[in-house]
């Protein structure tokens, strides 16, 4: 028996009071914030001022040539070209033909950095847990978001101002070039905060990722038709590219256009933070069910697990792709008999620098040329995700079963060569489906005009895996850079009329006109070695050295 | 079988300047659950990334069954392997991670596996994506002792299990054993190093600088002994392998003793003992001589 005794009054500590917030908690989230997104921001910046000052640079020799101008003037009317290149407006004059010649791809970059980076550092941070860290300080999710969303702003707003700087330079009016830079800029923001919204309303990256370009592909192809199809002008005011080519720079400097974007970037960045306010931390608005029946469908090998993580990835370029070169076929027919029509307006248009056009053969040739920059992007982007499996260790668990390193990167690089070829494929397709109305293009020339691109693609293969034994932390870059870098050289080759052998580092400067040329096997073929060496090397360095995980 | 399940033979390896791992020989014999300890960063991680070839030897080599380490392919089809920080596909749901294991793995006792999914308590039909992190290493678990492999190397493995799946690990491992498997343990819970392991290697700074069997281990090392006497108080001071002498009362004494107890109990005997007893260390004071305090916290 033992009576039980009471301890001893302890002393309650008293609750503190809360500290005041320590000042510059904010700022140093945007400092992080800033540190996270200047490397491509300043990698974005710079390619956009380059294109755009090379273009400026390039007037002057074709304004020497007045057939060469009145050629362009009228093949810019066509429709077809329209769809492609947006509404020509004061081509005339170095400004008007720089913003109808770079305003687009400049437009897409920005554009497509700025929600890659907001998805990467909003979701992709909090989805990897390191916001959990950061968020468990004094920093609220919203203040965070907002940061974030901060930072990119800011790098936008950068290269609209260096856009516009450029083409001052260039010695074009202060106006136009203002109101260009401006729109960029707006651009730009707008997809960021579309982005931002996108991150706060789904819960992985991949799918914000994927809801905002999806959004801004939609806005591209809506711009698209509403410059294309007689009528459905009033489109545009619809469409985020629409309002850029509604401020109409160097001929009437529109600003309300710009204005308008500004505006609807600002109430999507308004939404996207009242959510974040709303919402869990790693957790979208749109819940998804908790559990689900095991789905065991390509779990059986190695290969199988690799198909079916290469599946949606597949459906989605091929999506992107295939809505491209569907519009491609639809306004080859239209384009190629205006050509047609006029021997004379297709010669100027030949020394305008659009030569083969006025077949459908050989305007689809052109365009099909265009095709390994995102099939090249795709290959290289699919390599980086296995490295990116591996340095976040999701690789551990399946690479200490017993498959080799050879085998675990060789069935990576053998399924994303049939993803390429199934995009090359997809591409094809629409492109006869869209030419199919006017009779155009058999389906077989089709295939053959696409399957001919597949060597720059599979280089772009080859390098990825270069990098991924060699300079895994580079596998991205070091896999886009025969494409994406091939393609801006040879267009700065083009403008700035250097020496031949430059313009032959890319390979583009090796691709034939397929189906209007017979293919260049040897070319081919060369390209297909180089790329199988690049592997072949790549496969060594991923063999001997230690995994990331 | 002939040979041990593992054997590591001058083991090293260097990152620049750095020698995370120093000339590490060891055999570990078919059947033994071998414990690896070590304080943060004293090269655990890096030995078994070497056991499992991901990572290359800047010297000497490792063998899983007489098969070097660096031949995944054959090497993996008799291990499987618990990571310290089980990263899983965040959209596989934990039924399917297990199905893609079995299916790339050394093998599986399907009938093993869902039994374990029962005793430790996972979820199988949840997206990896909302596991915590112990229940993505118990998917982990259940893959490894579920498979046929002879070998089982885990890394930290209970570090994020509450207490009833620890106590389902320790079962598990002790089963492991009676089917005659190898485990290579690497673990901070010195309790459960204590609790299953048959020997311990004890790792500082990268290299290996106790091998021995758990009791053979606690009698190397301070003995905490309590005497009670009524004589006059023995002088143990000058006595080799005695410290900390403190008298704990009247005709009562404290002292820890190391190596052999023959010289003390001489000492003893003039004394008039009238009670002696003797408490081995446990291993976390094992760990802590080699370590100081400071390597524990």
């Amino acid at each position: 028996m033992s009576t039980r005794t009471s301890p001893a009054p302890a002393r309650v500590p008293d609750v503190p009071a809360v500290p005041a917030a320590a000042p510059g908690t904010g700022r140093a989230v945007g400092r992080l914030a800033l540190r996270q997104v200047r490397r491509g921001g300043l990698a974005t910046l710079l390619v956009a001022v380059a294109l755009t000052a090379t273009v400026a640079a390039s007037f002057d020799a074709l304004a020497a040539d007045p057939a060469t101008l009145a050629g362009l003037l009228a093949v810019a009317q066509n429709p077809a070209v329209r769809t492609l290149f947006g509404e020509p407006v004061a081509l005339e004059t170095a400004g008007g033909f720089t913003v109808w010649r770079s305003g687009t791809p400049v437009a897409v970059l920005v554009g497509a950095w700025a929600a890659l980076a907001t998805t990467r550092t909003t979701r992709g941070e909090e989805e990897a847990g390191r916001w959990n860290l950061l968020l468990a300080g004094p920093v609220r999710l919203r203040t965070a978001v907002g940061r974030q969303l901060l930072a990119v702003a800011a790098v936008v707003t950068a290269t609209g101002a260096a856009l516009a700087a450029a083409l001052v330079l260039a010695g074009t009016p202060t106006g136009g070039a203002a109101v260009h830079g401006a729109g960029i800029a707006a651009l730009g923001l707008f997809s960021a905060a579309v982005a931002a919204l996108a991150a706060q309303v789904l819960g992985t990256r991949s799918a914000a990722t994927g809801a905002a370009v999806a959004a801004l592909g939609a806005g591209l192809l809506t711009r698209s038709v509403a410059d294309g199809v007689p009528g459905w002008q009033g489109l545009r005011w619809a469409s985020p590219f629409g309002l850029l080519g509604l401020s109409r720079p160097y001929a009437q400097d529109r600003v309300l256009p710009v204005l308008l974007l500004l505006a609807a970037a600002a109430a999507l960045a308004a939404v996207a933070l009242v959510l974040a306010g709303r919402r869990d931390v790693g957790s979208g608005l749109l819940a998804r069910p908790a559990h689900r029946r095991a789905r065991t469908a390509l779990l059986g090998s190695v290969g199988g697990f690799a198909v079916r993580r290469a599946l949606r990835p597949v459906a989605g370029w091929s999506t992107g792709i295939g809505a491209y070169y569907l519009l491609i076929g639809t306004t080859a027919v239209a384009l190629t008999e205006f050509l047609a029509q006029d021997a004379a307006v297709s010669d100027l248009a030949g020394q305008a620098g659009f030569a083969a056009l006025d077949s459908v053969r050989g305007f689809t040739a052109t365009v099909f040329s265009l095709l390994p920059v995102p099939v090249g992007v795709f290959a290289a982007v699919r390599i980086a995700a296995l490295v990116a499996a591996e340095s976040d260790r999701r690789l551990a668990l399946p690479a200490a079963g017993p498959v080799g390193r050879l085998r675990l990167l060789g069935t990576e690089a053998a399924v994303t060569a049939a993803g390429v070829l199934t995009l090359l494929s997809v591409a094809a397709f629409a492109t006869w489906c869209g030419t199919a109305a006017g009779g155009g293009l058999p389906l077989a020339d089709a295939l053959r005009g696409t399957w001919s691109t597949a060597p720059v693609a599979l280089l772009c293969l080859g390098a990825a895996v270069l990098a991924a034994g060699w300079l895994p932390s580079a596998t991205a870059l070091v896999g886009s850079l025969p494409a994406v870098g091939g393609f801006l050289l040879q267009i700065l080759a083009d403008s700035t009329g250097a020496p031949a052998w430059v313009r032959e580092v890319s390979p583009f400067a090796h691709l034939a006109l397929v189906p209007l040329e017979p293919a260049g096997t040897a070319a081919a073929l060369v390209m297909t070695l180089v790329a199988v060496l690049l592997a072949v090397v790549g496969a060594a360095g991923y063999r001997r050295r230690d995994l990331l995980c | 079988m002939s040979g041990p399940a593992l054997r590591a033979v001058g083991l090293t390896k260097r990152y620049g300047r750095t020698t995370a791992l120093d000339d590490l020989s060891l055999d570990v014999p078919v059947g033994e659950v071998f414990g690896f300890l070590g304080p943060n960063g004293a090269g655990k991680s890096t030995t078994i990334r070497l056991l499992l070839g991901f990572a290359r030897p800047t010297a000497g080599r490792a063998e899983v069954f007489g098969v070097d380490a660096s031949d995944v392919a054959r090497a993996h089809r008799l291990l499987a392997h618990v990571p310290a920080d089980v990263a899983l596909w965040p959209k596989l749901t934990g039924a399917e991670v297990l199905h893609l294991l079995a299916a790339t793995g050394a093998g599986t006792d399907t009938a093993r596996r869902d039994e374990l999914v029962e005793r430790f308590g996972l979820d199988p039909s949840k997206p990896a994506r909302t596991y915590s992190s112990g229940n993505r290493q118990k998917v982990a678990l259940v893959a490894a002792f579920a498979s046929r492999a002879p070998l089982l190397v885990l890394d930290e493995p209970t570090s994020g299990l509450d207490p009833l799946v620890e106590r389902e690990f320790r079962r598990a491992v002790v089963e492991a054993r009676e089917q005659g498997r190898t485990v290579f343990l690497c673990s901070h819970q010195l309790a459960e190093v204590e609790a299953v392991c048959d020997r311990v290697g004890i790792l500082r700074a990268g290299r290996l600088v106790e091998v021995a069997g758990v009791p053979e281990l606690r009698r190397l090392h301070r003995s905490e002994v309590t005497v009670t006497f009524t004589g006059e108080p023995p002088r143990l001071e000058a006595v080799p392998g005695v410290e900390g002498v403190e008298s704990t009362g009247e005709g009562r004494l404290r002292f820890s003793l190391t190596g052999s107890p023959g010289p003390v109990l001489g000492q003893l005997a003039a004394a008039g003992v009238t009670a002696l007893s003797v408490r081995e260390p446990r291993l976390e004071e094992v760990f802590l001589d080699h370590y100081g305090e400071g390597a524990v916290r």
